[in-house]
């Protein structure tokens, strides 16, 4: 019997959600509040236009290319070539940021939970679960999505919910204030968190109806959007703008300060980072999946498999690149801002040169005539 | 290798295929049929042949194998009525080739009979029970119906108890198992098609749908992966089970099975695909999704209320007997400070005497309760209460008191157990069972974080599992409107307008208008009100 074995709009938009809420919500608020201490809920509001400015070029040239990935678009728009070389990059830049998001939340475990075992441990086991389930097709990439996203939302909406008990609306004012460039960049780094929805341009081929994409893209990252900028105002209700400057987490410190009715457990911040495994695993799934594709589309092989092993080592060496916790989050800032110029300035220059030709095309074949 | 080629080579050359190449249609001449028949047969001590005259004039042979078919039937049906025909036959008996016509449409009181030319036939039947009758001068045989086969009783599901609903459970014989379905399902759309499965063991399969339900791919789909199976012997229906499921290395049961008939035809009707298969009480029911291994069909008989705690508490009990082991674990080993201090100091104290780090010992107990259960299955009843007994004492108060387990351990292991009693598919809590141990072991090496990815791990691999092209998580995942109304929770019986989307039926509607209009209107108006 055949399966529904096209992927429908709310799995595109589950897809778009869980692949944005991933570990980098843990230091979201530090990095809002850095960039424009009291006015960080509105560089988070930036941040998330900027992103969904990016999804909507990604989901516009998606659906102008209706069968084909972007590796297969960007070799028929720039040629065969360089868009070649351009897509490696690409590859490249997700491999980094998988390996780099595996082993941001292998520092946050071994921090917070297991203290005594080695980062590479977690960091490996982490890329292990990745790569044994890229090893489904974009079907199953979808059903996990859709299957994990309650997991992800809820600890997300009962930390806030909890968290207004503590909360002091007066640390939230002056609304605005902070330095205009500082807030730029910190919006651009917010919007770094956001490119993971970037695997968006290989899901587009394998949905039921591409030309509702837009809809669901929209409806996907408003609702990640929504999550995130929750999350800054609650920290920066609670903890105000000075203090959480001085957190490294203030998403887990935020779980921490929470606590059920009842005392059934003590603490709940490593619960929560339990259930957080879930929202990390299918970010990494996201970046792990994309990279085999892209690369099964470069080299056009029919099968991703051989892609999902191998990439292990190369993903887990760059995710051992930076020395410690700082430099880990330096980089993790430039190569984020950074990869901005790929997932978003490469598909603009895509969707630009792709609306020049057709009007052209369209002109010469009307001269033709 | 080797082994298997010789037990290949061994059937090939088995009597019946060898005799069968040599002789394969009848022929007119008598005594040269019951020479064959004799030879192959005759050595037989249940085989049961006899000459006799057919009007008292023509020759005739008669067969059967005492023990499948009904002798007395025999006599007093075939026998009697072809030795004495009724008097206008006898006064004017019919020439050859009108005979055997006249004898099936005149004379005969059974009314299973056939004419059949091949001998591998013919003796396929008999074997089955039928009686068989050559005649002189023609080539055609007689196969009669005769079949009686001793049979357990309709009892009560052994696997299956519910508290209120119907008590007839599945027996071994096919028959009897499709008289149930018909009297439950009386319409002529209800399909049974059989099949013979098993080189050696011929067993006869049943595959049950309802016409214009049932998605005709699906139907083609199984009858495609049945015809494929050439196996030597089919003496259940878990064989087939394994030849046909989707990913035979999976943990999980990728196919129902199931005693009850009322079950059965409940999921008939929702459009799903039923085998039957003879001499197995268990009926397959394809394609399955997860959500149906912790709901039983009390869950529909009961009131909405009802119906809905009790498959709450059974989902609790699944999720229980899974992680709760591995939870203890990691909350013990890892992470202490989560839990209330009080009950931190009480159960610290309570492992103060036990030597080994507590992923040793919840590992120990668990294979140990293990080992109980499976000796408790198989003792016979009487010795059983006793060995719960030894066990109860052994595992419970001894071993504490030895200071090999602590309090705590046994309470936590003993509620996984008896949450895994409370699934109420065999199959599935088998699993569930048996994945226990390796999340156990992740507890052990990563506590809290190992739980979690154990779990990771096996909700992927469900996800990304399927059963006859229905992925194994929906109507979860992928989301079917119309499925989720029936998943942790059911709606009202009125409220499931549809079937469930994810098997695709043909014809979708469940529930009639009026019964729309009756649940619909908020207050349905008294009598005294319709006096007005």
């Amino acid at each position: 019997m055949d399966t529904p074995k096209k992927i429908s709009e709310i799995q595109t938009a589950a897809v778009v959600i869980s692949s944005i809420i991933g570990v980098g919500v843990l230091p979201l608020p530090l990095f809002a509040v850095k960039a424009g201490n009291t006015a960080a809920p509105i560089v988070t509001l930036i941040g998330i236009t900027i992103s969904l400015f990016a999804l909507l070029i990604i989901t516009k040239l998606g659906m102008t290319h209706p069968t084909k990935t972007i590796i297969g678009y960007s070799e028929e728009i720039l040629g065969k070539w360089l868009a070649r070389f351009c897509n490696i990059i690409v590859i490249l830049f997700f491999a980094l940021l998988t390996g780099l998001g595996a082993r941001e939340f292998g520092a946050v475990v071994i921090t917070a939970i297991l203290r005594e075992t080695p980062i590479e441990v977690t960091v490996i086991v982490m890329l292990l679960l990745a790569a044994i389930t890229s090893r489904n097709d974009l079907n199953i990439f979808a059903y996990i999505h859709t299957f994990y996203l309650p997991v992800i939302l809820s600890p997300v909406v009962i930390i806030v919910v909890l968290s207004l008990k503590n909360a002091n609306f007066l640390y939230l004012q002056p609304l605005l204030g902070g330095d205009m460039g500082d807030m730029f960049k910190g919006s651009l780094t917010i919007a770094a968190l956001c490119q993971w929805s970037f695997v968006l341009t290989i899901i587009i081929p394998s949905m039921l109806q591409p030309k509702r994409a837009m809809k669901a893209c929209t409806a996907g990252l408003l609702i990640a959007g929504v999550i995130l900028f929750m999350l800054v105002v609650a920290s920066l209700a609670v903890f105000g703008a000075e203090e959480t400057k001085k957190l490294l987490w203030p998403t887990l410190e935020l779980a921490r300060t929470t606590s059920l009715p009842g005392n059934i457990l003590q603490r709940l911040d490593v619960v929560f980072l339990a259930v957080w495994v879930t929202a990390v695993f299918t970010t990494l799934f996201s970046g792990y999946t994309f990279t085999c594709y892209a690369l099964t589309g470069i080299f056009r092989l029919s099968d991703h498999k051989i892609f999902s092993f191998s990439l292990l080592p190369i993903i887990f060496l760059f995710s051992m690149l930076p020395g410690n916790l700082l430099q880990m989050y330096k980089t993790i800032e430039v190569v984020g801002r950074m990869g901005l110029i790929l997932t978003i300035v490469y598909p603009c220059l895509l969707l630009v040169i792709d609306v020049i030709r057709r009007k052209r095309g369209k002109r010469s074949a009307a001269a033709k005539t | 290798m080797s082994l298997f080629r010789k037990n290949r080579k061994k059937l090939k050359t088995s009597p019946q295929e060898q005799n069968g190449n040599e002789k394969t249609k009848l022929s007119s001449d008598l005594q040269d049929s019951i020479t064959y028949i004799n030879e192959l047969l005759g050595k037989n001590d249940d085989f049961v042949y006899r000459d006799f005259y057919i009007f008292g004039s023509i020759p005739a042979y008669l067969c059967y194998f005492s023990e499948q078919a009904n002798p007395s039937e025999i006599n007093t049906d075939i026998l009697k009525p072809l030795m004495y025909p009724p008097e206008h036959i006898q006064k004017n008996l019919p020439d050859e080739s009108k005979l055997v016509d006249v004898i099936i449409k005149e004379v005969l009181y059974q009314s299973r009979v056939k004419t059949e030319t091949k001998w591998d036939v013919l003796i396929d039947n008999l074997f089955l029970g039928d009686t068989i009758i050559l005649i002189q001068g023609q080539d055609v045989g007689l196969q009669l119906g005769t079949r009686k086969l001793k049979e357990r009783s309709i009892d009560e599901p052994r696997t299956e108890l519910v508290v209120l609903g119907p008590r007839e459970g599945f027996v071994e014989q096919l028959g009897t198992n499709i008289g149930l379905l018909r009297y439950r399902l009386p319409i002529p759309d209800l399909v049974i098609q059989t099949t013979k499965i098993g080189k050696l063991t011929k067993t006869k399969v049943a595959v049950c749908y309802i016409k214009g339900i049932t998605n005709p791919e699906l139907v083609k789909e199984v009858e495609d992966r049945l015809s494929k199976i050439e196996f030597d012997s089919v003496l259940d229906s878990g064989i087939i089970e394994q030849f046909i499921e989707d990913n035979p290395y999976s943990p999980f049961p990728q196919i129902q099975t199931t005693e009850r008939p009322d079950r059965v035809v409940g999921n008939l009707i929702e459009g799903r695909v039923a085998i039957l298969t003879q001499g197995s009480p268990f009926a397959l029911l394809l394609p399955t999704v997860f959500s149906q291994f912790y709901q039983t069909t009390e869950d529909y008989t009961n009131r909405f209320l009802m119906g809905n705690f009790i498959r709450i508490i059974r989902v609790m009990a699944l999720v229980f007997s899974l992680i709760f082991p591995s939870l203890y674990v990691s909350f013990i080993a890892f992470n202490p400070e989560l839990l209330p201090t009080e009950f931190a100091v009480a159960v610290s104290g309570g492992r103060a005497g036990v030597p080994f780090p507590a992923v040793i010992e919840v590992l120990v107990i668990e294979v140990a309760m293990e080992i109980l259960r499976e000796a408790t299955v198989r003792l016979p009843q009487q010795v059983g209460g006793a060995l719960s007994i030894v066990g109860v004492l052994i595992i419970g108060q001894a071993a504490v008191e030895a200071g090999f387990a602590s309090p705590v351990t046994v309470v936590v292991i003993a509620l996984a157990t008896i949450g895994s009693f409370a699934t109420p598919v065999y199959t599935a809590a088998f699993a569930l069972r048996m994945l226990r141990f390796p999340i156990l072991m992740l507890a052990g090496l990563f506590g809290l974080y190992g739980v979690v990815i154990g779990a990771i791990l096996i909700l992927n691999h469900m996800l990304s599992l399927q059963s006859f092209g229905v992925p194994y998580m929906s109507p979860v995942s992928p989301p079917d409107k119309e499925g989720m109304k029936d998943v942790v929770v059911r709606g009202p019986l009125w409220k499931m307008k549809n079937r469930p989307g994810f098997l695709q039926a043909q014809d979708k509607n469940r529930v009639g208008a009026k019964t729309q209009e009756l649940r619909d209107r908020r207050r349905v108006p008294g009598p005294v009100d319709e006096g007005k």
